[in-house]
């Protein structure tokens, strides 16, 4: 068994160097450990201990997500985890929720594009309970005839249901002409025409093929014993074997090679639903947190960036407008929305901002800002159990290394106006959008010139 | 397949740790929150907790749509949204730059009872959020320009509010079930009011509402107490505190004397109901019984409706239940997804025979039991944010007159007596205390 020790603390709030010295032994009001163990099937398990609260909050995670379900067939992953917390060959649906909400706790499973898996949030004394739950859960699935059955009604009335928000829609719609045939491009919780073809053998052969301790790592948050807990889930995890999991290889997505714009017109709408954008990078590019940084000083507040003052603060056309770079495993988006009764003025606005950053860059004050913002806000993003999940998952999903939650304020520090302005020339792609327009428009009212317009 | 019944039983164990958790708990929290008013009135809470190196800093002012008459619905939204454009500390522009710089998260939020604002720093920056709520609470100027442009982003917000059929039936659905308490209000305001506000009567509103003595000051986090205290002495100890008195719409409403209902037609693939009963808010003593009732009819997937309408009949995918916290008497809300439009008579009858059933038997010890660990187990995960905590403790004090409720919630809880809930539900969980509505697609989307 091997075992890594990190320390957390933020070098620039002081006070943490306490904690080096043998403190991660011992839980400190100050900062808190983060331990790397992994068990003898390859499985890693993250803990991080945090005694001021009883509680305790297991997410497994599997590096497989719908990016993986068959063709045909979205939302395998998502209905094959949601099916993994809802009954097991020695125990039934109803017998585990009982379990869990006789406890006050939650017990769930999903997926997205590229992970799926299982969350569990207990009291710490129940966490034993939690533990036999998980590993019936990942060893001994059922996938139940009837419980497959309501999961997915359940599923179509939420695919059903994105067409009754126009947010919802025109994202749908957009992610549609951006990935096309990519996996991506299919929601990941299905759609009404593939969640009816779903077999059983499908969450079955997902879950032999994906589940697997080599493919899939655990998150603890809480009121632990690391030492304890590593050797219960080794006890109970022990027969999990593991094997080979196909990985997934698919082209780059093409540039759009000029702008192509969807109208769906609504005339029972008061408000326009725009979204558009092009092809993005891959969540491990190099280039990621220079994308993220420009992205954030272009649209990334809804009042503060560039965007947020020329459309909502000036402009007054929106509540809220923004855009952003997907971070993805496979390729990410570029993506920017508003919900508006000018889209004309508002789109106008939005491509003008995005091509002055495309030419001119971002300016020295901006940077500044965004260095500010994103490192002095740090530290609030894993103040809680959730927050602390998330940046851990975060952490191992992209191989950010143990050292990641001290050196990443350093590393946003280090990015230069150079290389924003870089992202911006090399990331943004001004005239190449995917564009879908939701609401009581026609093409004559959005006054956009050398633009495709598509069915 | 061979099945295995619980694991988990009420076991003697269990029960103990649960009891013995809940008594650290009160005890810690007392032990944690410190309470005093300034001279000016200004009500400050301050929570310690010293884990992470955060601070959690909000003011809470008691106005919302509660306090709004008729035709200015929605004004202290509108108040809101103007008080992040100017004051003597930040110009127009200024505030969302000044918060990024120093790597804080910010908003505000307007509900029924109170209008909050709140900005969360790394500790060694907390005083800066009082600086800025300080500035907003004295010093807001209201440009007539700024107004301009901020009325229309309102409006947009509104009109989000107008495109989501959900939304329409919400707020239809309460207007219907309340007829004069300002609760059917929707917080965002009626369409027409928030097209007519003038920029006088948003700065009227603010020189009404916005003081010390109608205020209370949070701070939760990684602070020492008497430093939190200074520093609220030094920012909104200047500042000059008036009482406002609030209106009480206590008995407004009239008895529901048979049942309402209502239809909303809109462009959707899927239908959903609401089903609500007048009941009593948080100053009556049968409260306690409706938040056990809730738990047991519609909290989570053992509850009983969803058991009988998703599990055993198969007429909907999702269902939840409980009453509404409210200082009026206000609603026992029920929502339902039917799997199809034809379903919703059959839903309303058994939903109804559930209510009628939980009108006429006890509930059994182990649904008691399950409502009082899962308000303890939420206690603990509710005490893990530091806006949470502050949200919780605030809160608390503005409905209840005070954030101890958030100790003796529990104990209230396990008072309440299943012949309680058996009593509640046979009281107000009836017909002709019903009000109905429904959503269901128009012609245009079929």
């Amino acid at each position: 068994m091997r075992h890594f020790r990190f320390q957390i603390a933020d070098c620039r709030l002081g006070r943490f160097w306490l904690l080096a010295i043998g403190v991660c032994l011992v839980t400190s009001a100050v900062g808190l450990p983060l331990y790397r163990d992994s068990l003898a099937n390859g499985l890693v398990v993250l803990t991080y201990e945090d005694t001021r609260l009883p509680t305790v909050a297991v997410s497994l995670v599997c590096r497989s997500g719908s990016a993986c379900d068959p063709e045909g067939k979205a939302g395998t992953a998502a209905m094959m985890a949601d099916l993994l917390t809802r009954g097991t060959t020695t125990m039934s649906g109803d017998s585990i929720k009982s379990i869990v909400e006789f406890l006050g706790g939650r017990f769930s499973g999903d997926a997205d594009d590229d992970n799926c898996g299982i969350d569990v949030r207990v009291l710490s004394k129940d966490l034993g309970t939690a533990l036999d739950l998980l590993a019936d859960a990942v060893l001994h699935p059922a996938f139940d005839a009837t419980e497959m059955e309501i999961a997915r009604s359940r599923m179509i009335a939420g695919a059903r249901r994105i067409f009754d928000n126009p947010g919802a829609e025109v994202r749908y719609e957009f992610m549609k002409l951006l990935y096309g045939n990519h996996p991506y491009g299919r929601p990941a919780g299905g759609d009404t025409i593939s969640l009816p073809l779903i077999r059983r053998e499908d969450l079955v052969a997902f879950h032999k093929t994906h589940f697997r301790p080599n493919n899939c790592f655990v998150v603890v948050v809480g009121d632990i014993d690391r030492k304890g807990l590593v050797a219960e889930m080794e006890k109970r995890l022990a027969s999990w074997s593991p094997d080979t999991v196909p990985a997934i290889t698919i082209a780059p997505l093409a540039m759009p090679d000029r702008t192509r714009v969807k109208i769906i017109t609504r005339s029972d709408m008061n408000q326009t639903y725009v979204e558009f954008g092009h092809p993005g990078i891959r969540g491990t590019d190099p280039d990621m947190l220079a994308t993220r940084l420009m992205s954030f000083i272009l649209g990334g507040g809804a009042k503060s960036s560039r965007l947020g003052v020329s459309v909502r603060e000036e402009g007054g056309l929106a509540y809220d407008v923004r855009c952003w770079f997907d971070r993805n495993r496979l390729q990410g988006g570029f993506h920017a929305t508003v919900q508006t009764a000018d889209p004309k003025k508002a789109i106008g606005l939005m491509l003008r901002d995005i091509k002055l950053m495309y030419d001119s860059g971002a300016t020295r004050k901006e940077v500044e800002l965004a260095h500010n913002y994103y490192t002095g806000s740090f530290p609030l993003t894993y103040a809680d159990t959730y927050g602390k999940l998330t940046q851990v998952r975060t952490m191992e999903l992209y191989g950010y290394g143990m050292d990641w939650l001290n050196t990443f304020p350093a590393k946003v520090e280090a990015i230069t106006l150079d290389q924003i302005n870089k992202a911006a020339r090399d990331h943004l792609n001004p005239g190449h959008y995917w564009m879908v327009v939701l609401g009581p428009v026609t093409m004559e009212d959005l006054g956009l010139t050398d633009v495709e317009w598509i069915e | 397949m061979k099945q295995k019944t619980h694991g988990i039983q009420l076991s003697v164990l269990g029960l103990a740790l649960l009891a013995a958790f809940a008594l650290t708990h009160a005890s810690d929290l007392e032990s944690r929150v410190h309470e005093y008013d300034l001279k000016n009135g200004l009500h400050v809470i301050v929570y310690v907790d010293s884990s992470a190196p955060v601070v959690s800093t909000s003011v809470w002012y008691k106005v919302g749509s509660y306090d709004e008459p008729l035709g200015k619905t929605g004004i202290s939204h509108m108040l809101e949204h103007m008080t992040f454009k100017q004051t003597d500390f930040y110009k127009p522009g200024e505030l969302d730059r000044i918060i990024d710089s120093a790597g804080g998260m910010n908003n505000g939020f307007t509900s029924t009872y109170y209008t909050a604002y709140y900005e969360d720093f790394a500790r060694d920056r907390y005083e800066l959020a009082m600086k800025i709520e300080a500035s907003r609470m004295g010093t807001c100027v209201f440009d007539d320009s700024e107004f301009a442009s901020e009325h229309q982003v309102v409006s947009e917000e509104r009109r989000l509010h107008e495109n989501r059929p959900t939304g329409e039936l919400w707020e239809l659905f309460s207007a219907t079930a309340q007829l004069v308490n300002p609760e059917r209000n929707p917080t965002i305001g009626w369409s027409d009011d928030v097209r007519n506000y003038t920029v006088e009567e948003v700065h009227d509103w603010y020189k009404k509402h916005y003081n010390p003595a109608n205020a209370v000051l949070v701070i939760c986090g990684d602070v020492r107490p008497e430093d939190a205290k200074a520093k609220a002495e030094k920012h909104f100890g200047r500042l000059k505190g008036r009482p406002v008195e609030r209106r009480d719409c206590y008995d407004v409403e009239p008895k529901q004397n048979g049942e309402r209902r209502i239809t909303v037609r809109r462009r959707v693939r899927v239908p959903s109901m609401l089903i609500g009963y007048q009941v009593p808010g948080v100053r009556d003593s049968a409260w306690y019984a409706g938040e056990v009732a809730g738990g047991i009819l519609g909290g989570g997937e053992t509850s009983r409706l969803y058991k009988k309408l998703v599990k055993e009949l198969g007429l909907a995918t999702s269902v939840w239940g409980g009453s509404y916290v409210s200082r009026d008497p206000s609603l026992f809300q029920i929502g339902v997804t039917p799997k199809a439009e034809s379903l919703m008579p059959q839903i309303e009858r058994v939903v109804q025979a559930e209510l009628d059933r939980a009108g006429s038997e006890l509930a059994s010890e182990r649904e008691m039991q399950q409502v009082r660990n899962q308000v303890l187990a939420g206690q603990a995960f509710a005490r893990d944010d530091m806006f949470r905590m502050a949200y919780w403790l605030a809160s608390n004090h503005i409905l209840y007159g005070t954030w101890r409720q958030v100790i003796e919630y529990p104990d209230h809880i396990d008072r309440v007596t299943a012949e309680q809930v058996r009593d509640y539900c046979a009281a107000y969980l009836v017909p002709d205390n019903r009000t109905t509505g429904i959503l269901v697609s128009s012609k245009e989307a079929q």
